[in-house]
């Protein structure tokens, strides 16, 4: 090689520079991780999830459970568990292929208690 | 005499409680919801990459009845495209931890339900609640009916000022001043 040691250096400095500056550009504009990597914080029947949350409602935000119960009636996006979980499909379309009475297992997102309808709110539910 | 008295007391009553319950039927059956609107806002600054989200959980009640409003929402709904936004929005803007709900109550001013035929256009006058700050909000709606569903979409401003929302300097350029907030949705009748 031609090249002169300084040039050569001056080279592998810049790919190195550039290599990084791209992966920390695709980290930074990773898009938000799915429900089905995430780590789940809790399992159980939609009962147990209930009486749980109303211990302490606060600390449930944003937590990912997989919970199974009978389903309590099918509306246009989701699905109603033990009469006062609301699972919004993240398929919405799944919702019309569902039957009330049937027992499920889903994983999904608390996202809160909704004080206007008084139910827990679920999102992002896949079926498990 | 006595007992004819007693009689009519007794269909009267009977009659008061069909009232009654018609009554409490029809209160019943003004309501109209949805659990699945969608609230959007839009934070971009031109040659910047755009700020933005999409919240499709908002749930909202309209009382056909009285034209009062109310809706709700969860911040940390908000679905942003990158991972690294939604988490600096959450923790440092709008600490949703603390603060984990937006509320809006309410009313569409003059509505009118039976009015409504193909489109109209209402104003919703209320208070928006955001980071425990409450402020007052103005804007126009359109209504339409289609089919069983009662469709409303609107869009208003905000300034991050206006709820507390410290914007450090080093970003404030690369995030709009209003804040244009818009929403869809669907409602349906509360059975």
């Amino acid at each position: 090689m031609s090249l002169s040691k300084k040039s050569k250096i001056a080279i592998v400095v810049i790919l190195v520079i550039a290599i990084t500056s791209v992966v920390v550009y695709k980290y930074s504009m990773l898009p938000p991780a799915k429900i089905e990597s995430k780590k789940v914080d809790f399992t159980g029947t939609s009962n147990e999830l209930l009486s749980k949350i109303q211990e302490n409602a606060a600390e449930w935000q944003d937590k990912i459970v997989v919970i199974s119960g009978k389903i309590t009636s099918v509306e246009d996006k989701g699905i109603i568990l033990s009469s006062s979980i609301y699972c919004q499909l993240r398929d919405s379309t799944l919702a019309k292929t569902l039957n009330p009475n049937s027992p499920i297992s889903l994983k999904g997102r608390v996202i809160g208690y909704d004080d206007l309808l008084e139910e827990l709110k679920l999102d992002q539910c896949i079926i498990q | 005499m006595n007992l004819k008295l007693l009689q009519n007391f007794k269909q009267m009553k009977k009659l008061l409680l069909l009232v009654f319950l018609f009554l409490s039927g029809s209160i019943f059956a003004q309501k109209y919801y949805t659990k699945t609107g969608r609230t959007e806002f839009k934070a971009s600054v031109e040659a910047f990459e755009p700020v933005g989200a999409n919240n499709n959980s908002t749930t909202a009640l309209i009382d056909i009845k009285t034209g009062n409003i109310a809706s709700l929402l969860f911040i940390k709904a908000f679905n942003f495209r990158v991972a690294l936004m939604q988490e600096h929005f959450n923790e440092n803007y709008m600490e949703s931890n603390k603060f984990p709900k937006a509320t809006f109550k309410g009313k569409i001013v003059g509505f009118n339900f039976s009015e409504i035929s193909g489109s109209k256009e209402y104003t919703i006058k209320g208070t928006l609640t955001v980071r425990g700050v409450t402020k007052e909000i103005e804007t126009l709606g359109t209504f339409t009916i289609q089919g069983e569903k009662l469709l409303m979409k609107a869009s208003f401003g905000v300034k991050p000022e206006d709820f507390d929302i410290k914007i450090p300097k080093i970003v404030s350029k690369k995030i709009a001043g209003t804040i244009n907030i818009s929403l869809d949705y669907e409602f349906i009748e509360k059975k």
